[in-house]
């Protein structure tokens, strides 16, 4: 098939109604869940996925990915405005908005941050486009040993850099791994771990394990410490951003995009370190690096450019290799998977069509940002505002909804329960989830890998190092784990030099 | 110290969990056949080897936990009541699966609902009450209606 005959086949999948009304009204959901400070855009896609299961693929898909990029631009709106970022993808755009909300300039701030956020989300969807499609050629020629060095890389950098500490975030990864064990063995059909529950002979669902993990442990969280919504909503002030304005800070926004494309390719770091990172480094470039953090344009544009570089980005490993580079993507690997689908190179060949429709989507979904964003900030501004002790009984009933209507099952809701408990203690004694949700996600395929790699070898470990391929993934991973200890020590060693001066 | 103590309990938990899987779980609930020739095709290698790695984390966890200064996480601070406020949420959530089957999903929840927002002190009671009635019925019609999900009704008042 020819790039055109694709891009006809992309096209008349994805030219429906349906199609852009369910992106349409994904970026307005994200929005929408972004400007609330404590509903994240993970948890935004998380519960809308259950609302896509009577979709067909394509619109399914679109809507969630509406609903990211929504979500991850809607972060900035509280940010600016209360001094709460919606998303943790939003943190660094406080340090300049927020202050010149202060000087009665939020629409200016507000107005950057929407055209930053479109300009980054449009580099990182070409970028996407451009890079997924040749990875994707180069991952075919992979076999099971390959893919095995391939997703223990992935691994390793995603229990590295997802916390504070490797070990926590190797342990998180090991619990995820151990999880995903559960049910019947592939090749033998024998029951691991389901305690002679048949409802566990399928392993454990993986909506409920997401929507445990993620969304409970913000209910319990406000169960432990009920706050009140705090902070009061600031006028948009008479100023906007102006065209001169937007081309001053355009290589910042293009650099920034550029870094977001950079670390959301890279499995594990996500948005908010790419935001920090073009944030440091706008500071380090700008001639008024002295004005950032009391209220400097730039400092918008760089932050806000950095994290929505990251959203079309984190698709290529997952459109290419089939690797979620995130949670939101892990949470979208679970609805191809709904839908019959699996990411990786095989679907650049049996499904052409449907990358290509993704890819057109991606771009109109730019374009609805920029329109959907430009209302947001005059109106939902006021979302930040919804009561808190309404919102989160709301998110805990919409959670169970959800996932009963995965398998009809409402054993599923009991798992969804305990994994809650599971992702609290987590989260209070600072384990990051993302890596047990990831782990879980790849650890059948890990497995997978490794036993029809042994099998193609008659036992012998030597086919894991069989070519240059499987070295650059076992170079790459100790390289990680290098880079992840030395950080570490390094840390500690500063600690140690300050503790003696405090 | 304590923060230091608490990674170090973390790490002995992990060891913990993971020998309970390697002696007691592991050996009753994976079977194998007797007929696996090569342990590393067996039904029970992952198992064996990721638990083996959890305790290696473990000691990990235990061994810096003891030796470092790093502060690591900030401790939460202790709020008042909290910890009876999880306990209720707990019996909550515990309610919650004994009443689905039986009073069936969409007055579960609106008693879901409204238990919530008031364990969680909302300061809009009458908006919690008219959004505990609305939300689960709006959610019922749509995955009932929409999306063709068989909503558990109960035993007591049946929805159209």
């Amino acid at each position: 098939m020819s790039f055109l005959d694709s891009l006809a086949a992309g096209l008349s999948l994805v030219g429906t109604f349906e199609a852009f009304a369910s992106l349409f009204v994904g970026v307005l959901i994200g929005t929408i869940a972004g400007a609330i400070p404590g509903m994240s855009a993970t948890m935004a896609v998380a519960l809308t996925l259950p609302f896509t299961f009577a979709m067909e693929a394509v619109p399914a898909i679109l809507l969630l990915l509406g609903v990211y990029k929504g979500g991850i631009f809607g972060g900035c709106i509280p940010a600016i405005l209360i001094k709460t970022p919606g998303t943790p993808a939003s943190s660094a755009t406080v340090l300049d908005g927020y202050p010149m909300a202060e000087k009665g300039q939020a629409g200016k701030a507000l107005g950057m941050a929407l055209w930053a956020s479109c300009t980054a989300d449009l580099i990182s969807n070409l970028s996407l486009i451009l890079f997924a499609g040749w990875l994707a050629s180069f991952a075919l020629n992979f076999g099971p040993p390959e893919f095995f060095t391939l997703i223990l890389f992935s691994l390793t950098i995603i229990a590295g850099v997802s916390g504070n500490s490797l070990l926590k975030g190797a342990l998180s990864a090991m619990l995820g791994l151990l999880l995903a064990t559960v049910g019947l063995d592939l090749v033998y059909g024998t029951n691991r771990l389901t305690f002679g529950d048949p409802n566990l002979m399928g392993g454990l669902n993986f909506i409920a394990v997401l929507i445990g993990l993620f969304a409970i442990p913000e209910v319990m969280s406000m169960v432990w410490d009920p706050k009140p919504h705090e902070g009061k909503a600031r006028g948009l002030g008479r100023d906007s951003v102006t065209f001169g304005e937007y081309k001053q800070s355009f290589r910042t926004i293009v650099r920034g995009s550029f870094i977001g494309v950079f670390l959301g390719s890279i499995p594990g770091i996500g948005s908010a370190p790419a935001a920090f990172l073009s944030y440091s480094e706008a500071r380090r470039k700008s001639p008024n690096k002295a004005n950032f953090g009391k209220g400097e344009l730039e400092g918008v544009a760089a932050s806000e450019s950095g994290n929505n570089g990251v959203a079309g980005a984190t698709l290529i490993p997952l459109l290419a290799l089939g690797v979620p580079g995130d949670v939101i993507t892990a949470i979208i690997i679970g609805a191809f998977m709904i839908h019959g689908l699996q990411p990786g190179p095989m679907m650049f060949v049996l499904n052409t069509d449907l990358i290509y429709g993704l890819f057109i989507g991606l771009i109109v979904s730019s374009v609805f940002l920029f329109f959907i964003g430009s209302l947001a900030i005059r109106i939902f501004r006021y979302v930040a505002d919804i009561p808190r002790g309404v919102l989160f009984p709301g998110v805990l009933v919409l959670c169970i909804y959800g996932v009963f209507a995965v398998n009809n099952n409402i054993f599923d809701v009991g798992v969804m329960f305990v994994m809650g408990w599971v992702g609290y203690v987590m989260l209070r004694n600072g384990i990051p989830a993302a890596p047990f949700l990831i782990a879980f996600i790849l650890g059948p395929l890990l497995e997978n890998n490794f036993r029809q790699a042994m099998l193609m070898s008659g036992n012998s470990p030597e086919i894991l190092f069989r070519g240059p391929i499987t070295w650059f993934f076992w170079f790459l991973t100790l390289l990680t784990v290098a880079a992840i200890i030395r950080a570490g020590v390094r840390a500690t060693r500063s600690l140690r030099r300050k503790l003696p001066e405090v | 110290m304590q923060r230091i103590t608490r990674q170090s309990l973390i790490g002995f938990a992990s060891i913990v969990v993971a020998a309970i899987l390697m002696f007691a779980i592991i050996p009753t609930w994976v079977s194998s056949p007797s007929n696996v020739r090569n342990i590393v095709l067996s039904p029970l290698f992952w198992p064996y080897i990721l638990s083996g790695l959890t305790v290696v984390i473990g000691l990990g966890l235990v061994v810096t936990g003891f030796f470092t200064t790093d502060p690591d996480e900030p401790e939460p601070p202790a709020i008042p009541g909290g910890y009876k406020r999880l306990a209720i949420l707990a019996a909550i959530m515990a309610l919650t699966m004994f009443c689905l089957p039986r009073l069936g999903m969409v007055w579960t929840s609106m008693l879901l609902f409204a238990a919530t927002a008031f364990l969680i002190r909302t300061s809009h009671p009458k908006t919690a009450i008219i959004c505990a009635i609305a939300v689960p019925l709006l959610l019922y019609a749509f995955f009932a209606h929409v999306a063709s999900v068989a909503i558990p009704q109960g035993n007591f008042v049946r929805l159209p």
